[in-house]
């Protein structure tokens, strides 16, 4: 009987009611896109908005915060935004090389291999009291590394001076930057750690932001097992702030699965054989929950179920008009032809390579391919740290062999410091139409304290990729060029007015290893040479010759 | 058939050749040495400065460009910097080094020339420490031919450009400090040779003050001139200060580099300490010894630094044993110059051969180059040992027959 009005007063709820939180909205969205190569791209996207909040004033820090009281939002991640008075905030881990000559342009446009994070923050109160030294951007930044890698269980407080730099032009906010009065311009803080390993540590963390964490609705295919054997993976969070919304974030999930691998004999893939789980039931504090399947263009194919609605050759299928267990299936009628010629789908084709055999010194070369037929404009930033150094007056710039030191438009450089902070290099090229660009830049390797040097120190570093980012006003051209199962990507971008980032791959550097084992034999051998010389010279100093008669 | 060392032909005649070598592509071959060049002389890191000056970055914000603002000054001025150009520069800085070392040597001989001037000048031109550090186009030429001219105007009495000298060096080099001293006691004695005469410093120390206080002025207007040139204090910690606190750890012929790359963590600070103040206890004893021959003083101190300077190149040793060609009476009295040469000749050919094998082959590693700076090391103190030994032996003289001189 207690069951029976139970269920009477639930039956009392509207339906919609617990779909609107108060100022809270989530939603979800996979999209799939099957790749040129065969493999099977997936992007989850998770997305809460909490209605007309505002990043809190870093001017404010001081006065006692409101109370934070979320129903969707996750409160793990809202207490360390308002805690540091973060504005804007993008973390990324991701695992392995994006291929962009095979697999075109990602959803998640930030791949860069390893963990990267980049905040805008703004300046805390103005006096350098040492009661505010800790609401300064730096210290604000550093704070925020440590509470973020407490959060994902990542090698983010890693992520230290050494590794921060602020480029100027290859970062620009998705979301808008709140115009406080009498308050100082924002900075922006960038630091990417290319050897950090993403894993189901880092997963579960993710899960439990999300309101209805692996349990119902499309996190539930966020299955380990599945998404950290895929060839490419990983993980994000945006946090932004939308003058006229609120405060958005989005978590997103990306992986690269082969379909082949995965125990299917062709390309054709469904749910389970991606995931190893299917969709049993929506989410219910969704407010929209859609997957988004591009579909085949130019092949015969069935899909099953049929989608919703179908734009611009993309399925979308509303988990609200769906049956449960839901298992998309998408099969091609014709087998798989293997292209001959790899097609690019990319804006650009970046290439970075280390040259040289010597340890004391070498060459960085870029090459830089632009396949479409307008010339483009890009920034090339490159953020190394300090263990590598540029000789910028070594910069070449050549097309076909030709040099051609009128590519080269500008050039911004923050030079490194010893055992300190990392050299930013944003050059802002012009790439001639259906060309290949190479810069060519001699390097030096540094000699690190041995106390410097990471565990397996003959494995060398990691140095992050470089970001070639597309201008804006480039990437209007860009759209008409690319193929249409990028567009929505595109589109994406262009609506944010984000520069689109292609990121390179880690690089590997052996800086010259001194002998680990012997500290103590070397100041010792040291010391006793100076010794030995100091005490000679004043022993011939400081005694009186004298004439002695000889013994014999 | 008498063999002619008349400097009239001796001096054109090794210009010249040294000329032609560095104007073929040797230079290009040994910029990356790290014997020849260190960070505070190699000519990539002076380029990569003069770049980022000229475009607009401040060089001295980071941890790259470690030369004075005076370098800058001269470059983006006055001289163009192009590789054949700067082959013939550096090439006229160390004949202007030989010049003054003659120079030099003619007035501790107060004669106007000698048949031993184109020996001298060969002694310099010739040696292959400053020769191959003048073809890897390390800067180092410039601080050896500023001793040198200092050294010159001291000995011939000239106080102003002697102590102009001195100064621009220190601009250049933080250590040469060392040589201030002996600099101004020569300044107030006479450079002619009183080894074999030891008396008490003749001169009343009267007008020393001045000297120093003449020093300290020009030391500071060109420190307001590097300021004035780079727009800042920045280059102080980058300059002067690199040879405090060793920021760049890499290879030399010195002794600190491996030192401070192996040292604890919380030892750093204290052993740079020691080890800066180490080069300056030198001083006081190594003046008040050779009070009566200052630039013998000099002498010395060029070789301690030559031994013990935090980022030395080989021109450093180079110009000590140069020097020696300068104080022919103390050969007779030197114990061991075999030894010294053979260990000069073990570090000179296995430095280069280990850091090869360490850096580029990769089949030695670090301590191989640690070991052959440490018979560098032990052949600089062996010559520094003796020349003191011998400089204070000559006073002596032989004795008779069934006489032996020993220390007390």
């Amino acid at each position: 009987m207690r069951t029976l009005r139970f269920l009477w007063v639930l039956g009392l709820l509207p339906p919609c009611y617990c779909r609107y939180f108060s100022g809270e909205t989530f939603s979800e969205e996979l999209v799939i896109r099957p790749l040129p190569d065969g493999k099977v791209a997936s992007r989850f996207e998770f997305t809460t908005l909490l209605h007309g909040a505002t990043p809190r004033n870093p001017q404010n820090l001081s006065v006692e915060d409101h109370s934070q009281h979320y129903t969707l939002f996750p409160l793990a991640l809202g207490q360390i935004l308002r805690e540091y008075a973060v504005t804007e905030l993008h973390l990324t881990l991701n695992a392995g090389k994006w291929n962009y000559d095979r697999w075109g342009y990602p959803e998640e446009s930030d791949v860069a291999t390893g963990a990267s994070l980049w905040a805008w923050m703004a300046e805390g109160s103005g006096s350098a009291s040492a009661a505010n030294a800790r609401h300064r951007v730096d210290a604000r930044w550093r704070d925020l590394r440590n509470a973020l890698a407490g959060l994902f269980c990542a090698s983010i407080a890693s992520l230290d001076e050494q590794r921060t730099t602020s480029p100027g032009r290859a970062f620009t906010p998705v979301g808008a930057l709140p115009a406080w009065p009498a308050s100082v311009q924002h900075a922006f803080r960038h630091a990417s750690l290319p050897s950090e390993n993403v894993c189901t540590e880092n997963l579960t963390p993710f899960l439990k932001l999300l309101p209805c964490k692996s349990l119902s609705g499309l996190a539930h295919l966020l299955n380990p097992h599945r998404l950290f054997d895929a060839d490419w993976h990983g993980m994000g969070l945006h946090v932004s702030w939308r003058p006229n919304e609120g405060v958005q974030v989005r978590l997103t999930f990306q992986s690269v699965s082969d379909p082949l691998r995965a125990g299917g004999n062709s390309r054709d893939w469904s749910l389970r054989l991606l995931f190893d789980r299917v969709v049993d039931r929506a989410c219910p504090v969704a407010a929209s929950s859609r997957i988004i399947v591009t579909l085949p263009t130019k092949e015969l194919y069935s899909v099953h179920p049929e989608p919703s609605s179908v734009v611009d050759g993309r399925g979308a299928f509303d988990l609200s008009d769906q049956s449960f267990p839901l298992d998309l299936r998408l099969r091609w009628a014709e087998p798989f032809q293997h292209a001959t010629v790899p097609s690019a789908e990319a804006p650009l084709s970046v290439r970075r390579m280390l040259r040289g055999s010597a340890q004391d010194h070498g060459a960085l070369a870029i090459s830089i391919t632009n396949p479409d037929s307008d010339p483009v404009s890009v920034v090339y930033l490159e953020t190394l740290p300090w263990i590598v150094y540029l000789y910028l007056s070594t910069l070449e710039l050549s097309v076909g062999g030709v040099r051609r030191p009128d590519l080269l438009q500008d050039i911004s450089y923050i030079a490194p410091v010893p055992h300190g902070r990392a050299a930013t290099l944003e050059a802002f090229l012009s790439l001639p139409a259906r060309s290949t660009v190479t810069l060519h830049i001699g390097v030096g390797r540094s000699f690190l304290r041995y106390t410097e040097h990471p565990p397996d120190a003959q494995r060398g570093w990691d140095l992050p990729g470089a970001v070639v980012a597309l201008l804006p006003a480039a990437s209007g051209n860009q759209s008409s060029a690319t193929d249409s199962t990028n567009k929505g990507a595109m589109q994406e971008m262009k609506k944010w007015n984000q520069p689109q980032r292609i990121y390179t791959p880690a690089l590997l550097v052996d800086p010259a290893t001194p002998d680990f084992s012997m500290p103590y034999n070397v100041i010792i051998f040291t010391c006793s040479l100076i010794a030995f010389i100091f005490g000679s010279v004043f022993n011939g100093l400081t005694r009186r010759f004298v004439v002695l008669k000889s013994p014999e | 058939m008498k063999l002619s060392l008349d400097l009239s032909v001796v001096f054109p005649a090794l210009v010249a050749s040294r000329l032609l070598l560095a104007l073929t592509n040797l230079p290009d071959a040994l910029k990356h040495d790290h014997q020849l060049s260190s960070p505070l002389t190699s000519y990539l890191n002076l380029q990569e400065g003069i770049y980022l000056f000229k475009n607009g970055i401040d060089p001295y914000s980071g941890g790259i460009f470690r030369h004075s603002p005076l370098f800058l000054a001269l470059f983006t001025t006055i001289l163009p910097t192009s590789r054949t150009v700067a082959s013939v520069i550096w090439t006229l800085c160390d004949a202007v080094g030989a010049w003054a070392l003659v120079q030099i040597w003619r007035a501790r001989q107060r004669v106007s020339q000698t048949s031993r001037d184109g020996l001298i000048a060969g002694a310099y031109l010739l040696n292959p420490y400053i020769f191959l550090s003048t073809l890897s186009l390390s800067t180092s030429p410039f601080e050896n031919m500023l001793t040198l001219i200092a050294v010159m105007f001291a000995a011939q009495g000239n106080a102003s450009p002697s102590l102009l000298a001195a100064a621009l060096l220190l601009h250049l080099s933080l250590s040469s400090v060392v040589l201030l001293a002996p600099l101004i006691l020569l300044l107030a004695s006479s450079p002619v040779s009183q080894l074999a005469s030891p008396r008490a410093f003749a001169k009343n120390g009267k007008n020393v003050a001045p000297l120093v206080a003449e020093f300290a002025a020009y030391a500071a207007i060109l420190s307001l001139a590097s300021t004035l040139v780079s727009g800042g204090w920045a280059w102080v910690p980058q300059t002067w200060g690199a040879s405090l606190t060793l920021p760049d750890l890499t290879p030399n012929c010195g002794l600190w580099w491996y030192f401070f790359t192996e040292m604890f963590d919380h030892f750093r600070p204290f052993f740079l300490m020691v080890f800066s103040i180490h080069l300056l206890i030198y001083i006081a004893p190594v003046c008040i010894k050779f009070q009566y021959d200052p630039l013998y003083a000099t002498f010395i101190l060029l070789g301690i630094l030559a031994t013990f300077k935090p980022y030395p190149t080989m021109a450093d040793p180079g110009l000590f044993l140069s020097m020696l060609a300068v104080f022919p009476e103390i050969y007779p009295y030197l114990r061991y110059p075999i030894v010294t040469t053979l260990l000069h000749l073990h570090a000179a050919l296995l430095m280069p051969l280990f850091h090869h094998l360490w850096l580029n082959q990769g089949t030695a590693n670090a301590n191989f180059f640690y070991a052959s700076t440490l018979v560098f090391a032990c052949a600089n103190g062996a010559a520094l040992t003796d020349c003191v030994w011998a400089g204070l032996r000559i006073a002596i003289g032989e004795p008779q027959d069934g006489y032996v001189v020993v220390q007390e």
